[in-house]
């Protein structure tokens, strides 16, 4: 694990914080003061926990903006405290002030990214989502899991849009298949320019840039004439709903799978899984129950240590994994403690679970809920 | 002598001299703010005992800090220096029941103490509100206690033996897994609540006791506070001691419900929360006699014996200190003139008295505490964007502080001293303080340990 070698870093800090630009740094303030620095989150911050500086934590981070606010000149000394953020709202769901640290964060990055103070791996995001329409920099087309007649067969038209998203489309194509599979039955199509849904470019601070991203999108969703998006990443997920204007429904694919549930005439299995609830569907948007449907009409759940509000963030969100993969794959590994013994399978249903808990190296296979589907389908 | 260079030897990447990280580390849950030059987060005694003796020989103040929960400023570094974060020490190094105490570094938390005891059905009692992230380290430095405190005392009554890091680097026991000792001065009773003074605890030895087989919980609402507090004082005096007694004043209790709309609580008046353990005919005859004696005088009494009804309303009376913001949004509770103690006789003058403070400075003010020990946290709240209102904040404070001791209590039951409450050590001890002044300088002549707090 890497401990930030804060050290290290002290004269560079010193150059940057002369060099950095005048622009001020402006924040809501009263959503800063709401934290009475009482210390709870200390007892849930999955990063804190992995890294043990004060600054890892969301009162360290609370504290920082504090300074920032108060005058300090944002430098890049700040980043690894605010850029380790997950954005898992733990710290929100446990805060007895009911302040919401990730919203905070959230703006102080896009303050900082004003101000021209970013870490390398935010940028590399940014150019790749912004050149390449994807956060993987990958310049194939993004429906490459079709092939070129079903991709021509595609209806033009449509209610119902399955949002891939880049993870699906690049990296678990696989996913994209079965859960394009399924949803086609319903008459579901794809768009025929889809690309990221701008999660990376808001959790990291790039506002303007999101914008153009979700314009994109927007007007594609228009084209197809679609009222309602289906998507299987949580980050789209959540981004779709929650940054995207209100009137667009966006469900996630376990709501969708619940609410099909007869219709998919599921067979039984014999096996028992345990679900892993991903940060950005369960805590930020309480979709605790589907999914767990979804699961009992297939196999037996036997759940994990920690579920629902208080399920451990598996560390893959909030642009850690690529800023900071070693502190992410502690906090995945840390989660995988809390798989309870006896379980064939851990499901989750969001990519980035998927491959923080792969990549922490359990001994237990992680699946998204799309295979176990595909499984009791086949 | 480069100061980091050295303690790099010792504690290796475990230094930051960032300035966002000392930035994070100047300050507690209180108002006391001050910087350090240097964060070091130690492993072990021998790595403490090479930092305080790299500052004694430089003359540099050391301020150790555990979980930062502290509402006095007590970790924090007023005069900078080297703050020891010593919350990486936090492994539970014995559990021996034949001998029912445990052995701990001072960073564990005292939640994740009590979850290893649980199977062997004991536990560790003091239970501070932030027992979910606070160290066993901190509760020592400040004798911290909590609601348990009016039948199981404070942390100060389970302290055997203490491993102590003092001013020079020298490393003492203080006692030892005697139940009693009889030879010399007991030292381990001066380190408890000296707030880092003395010397760093780097080890510590606890008792702890069987876990009750059943708790119970009388909650009684009142027409005001005054009459909850003739109603404690009644109950003592019919000779039950609870295991817990706390009060929750009319504005606490919307909090309460503000933050937990499902809890099982009155919805008028003050109320008092008694909690009673032992066996089954025993916490039963505790409760009903408390209901006994509480029903002439109260609104209404209910019996709550579910584990998960009183699990709730314990979670959430552990937070309302700072879930004040979720009545009203634009105010935050400031942690100032937060933990009086009277006797317990005096708890109804002292309640009127404050309420009498909190409408002079036209401040919203929240009472809850442990009323049972004589404890009370007094909660003003204000718009922390607004200056007037930090000026009457800190007029009222004062006055609170005052009017403890007037009655005859403290200015901190539990919290400590810090630097929040310094200056009112003179009026509280008048010449034992020159006592303490003369053992501070004789365990730090160099004054390196945690200067500006106590009053010293």
């Amino acid at each position: 694990m890497i401990i930030m070698k804060n050290e290290e870093r002290k004269n560079e800090n010193e150059t940057s914080e002369k060099n950095n630009k005048e622009l001020p740094f402006e924040i809501d303030r009263r959503s800063v003061y709401k934290c009475v620095q009482c210390g709870t989150c200390r007892s849930v911050c999955p990063v804190f926990d992995a890294v043990g500086w004060e600054s890892a934590n969301t009162r360290g981070r609370m504290l920082i903006i504090k300074s920032l606010l108060e005058g300090r000149p944002p430098s890049e000394d700040v980043l690894p405290s605010l850029a380790s953020c997950t954005t898992c709202g733990i710290c929100s769901a446990k805060c007895p002030a009911g302040a919401n640290p990730p919203e905070v964060v959230e703006a102080a990055r896009a303050q900082l990214v004003k101000c021209g103070v970013t870490t390398e791996a935010q940028e590399n995001l940014k150019s790749a989502v912004i050149t390449y329409g994807n956060s993987f920099g990958e310049t194939k087309d993004r429906k490459h899991w079709l092939s070129e007649t079903e991709r021509s067969k595609l209806p033009k038209k449509s209610e119902y849009v399955y949002f891939v998203g880049c993870f699906d489309s690049y990296r678990y194509p696989e996913f994209a298949k079965k859960t394009f599979g399924i949803l086609q039955r319903f008459g579901v199509t794809l768009l025929p320019d889809e690309q990221c849904c701008a999660s990376p470019l808001l959790r990291t601070g790039f506002k303007e840039d999101a914008e153009k991203v979700m314009k994109h999108n927007l007007d594609q969703i228009k084209k197809v004439g679609a009222h309602t998006i289906i998507t299987s990443c949580a980050g789209c997920y959540t981004t779709l709903k929650n940054n995207y204007p209100e009137e667009l429904r966006v469900i996630s694919l376990p709501e969708f799978l619940a609410e099909h549930l007869e219709e998919l005439n599921l067979k039984k299995l014999d096996f028992t899984v345990t679900y892993h609830d991903p940060c950005h569907l369960g805590r930020h948007n309480k979709v605790y129950d589907a999914p767990r449907k979804v699961i009992q009409a297939i196999c037996t759940l036997k759940e994990m240590k920690n579920i629902k509000e208080n399920a451990r963030c598996c560390g893959g969100g909030g642009g850690v994994r690529i800023g900071y993969p070693d502190i992410s794959l502690e906090l995945a590994r840390n989660r995988l403690q809390d798989v309870p013994e006896g379980v064939d399978y851990i499901v989750t249903s969001c990519p980035l679970c998927v491959r923080n808990l792969r990549d922490a190296g359990g001994n237990i296979e992680v699946i998204d809920i799309v295979e176990l589907v595909a499984m009791a389908i086949e | 002598m480069d100061i980091t260079t050295e303690l790099r030897k010792i504690v290796g990447n475990r230094l930051s001299v960032s300035p966002s990280e000392l930035y994070c580390y100047s300050s507690d849950a209180s108002q006391v703010k001050g910087m350090p030059d240097y964060v070091v987060r130690p492993k072990s005694t021998e790595e403490v005992s090479r930092i305080v003796r790299l500052a004694y020989e430089n003359e540099i103040p050391v301020t150790a800090r555990g979980a930062g929960t502290g509402l006095a400023g007590g970790a924090v570094p007023v005069g900078g220096g080297i703050v020891l974060d010593m919350s990486g020490m936090n492994r539970i190094l014995e559990i021996d029941i034949d001998n029912i105490q445990v052995v701990v570094e001072p960073g564990v938390i005292q939640d994740a103490l009590n979850d290893a005891l649980k199977p062997y059905g004991f536990f560790f009692p003091p239970n501070p509100g932030s027992s979910a992230m606070c160290t066993l380290g901190g509760m020592i430095a400040y004798n911290a206690s909590g609601m348990r405190c009016v039948k199981y005392g404070t942390t100060r009554n389970y302290v055997r033996d203490l491993e102590v890091v003092l001013a020079d680097g020298t490393v003492i026991h203080t006692g030892s897994k005697m139940l009693k000792s009889a030879a010399g001065y007991d030292l381990t009773q001066l380190i408890i609540g000296s707030e880092g003074t003395l010397g760093i605890v780097t080890k510590a030895s606890l008792k702890i006791v069987p876990l009750p087989k059943t708790r119970k919980l009388v909650i009684a609402s009142f027409e005001n506070a005054e009459i909850a507090g003739q109603a404690v004082v009644k109950t003592f005096s019919n000779g039950v001691i609870p295991s817990a007694c706390e009060i929750l004043d009319r504005v606490s209790l919307q909090v309460l419900k503000r933050y937990d709309p499902n809890l099982v609580l009155p919805s008028e008046g003050d109320v008092l929360l008694f909690e009673v353990d032992g066996t089954e005919s025993s916490a039963r005859e505790a409760a009903e006699q408390i209901m006994k004696v509480c029903a002439p005088i109260a609104i209404s009494i209910s019996l709550a014996e579910s584990e998960k009804e009183m699990a709730d309303i314990w979670a959430a009376r552990k937070l309302v200190g700072a879930a004040v913001s979720r009545l009203d949004p634009t105010k935050s509770r400031i942690y100032v003139g937060e933990d009086v103690g009277v006797p317990i006789k005096q708890i109804p003058e002292l309640l009127k008295r404050v309420q009498e403070i909190a409408e002079k400075f036209d401040l919203p003010a929240m009472k809850y505490g442990h009323i049972g020990d004589g404890n009370l946290h007094l909660a003003l709240f204000i718009d922390v964007l607004n200056k007037d209102e930090w000026d009457r904040l800190n007029k009222a404070a004062d006055l609170v502080h005052r009017t403890a001791i007037e009655l005859g209590g403290t200015v901190s039951s539990e919290h400590g001293v810090g630097a929040a409450r310094a200056e009112y050590m003179k009026a509280q001890w008048g010449p034992a303080l020159e006592v303490m002044r003369a053992i501070k300088k004789t365990l730090d002549p160099k004054g390196i340990l945690n200067p500006g707090k106590l009053g010293l």
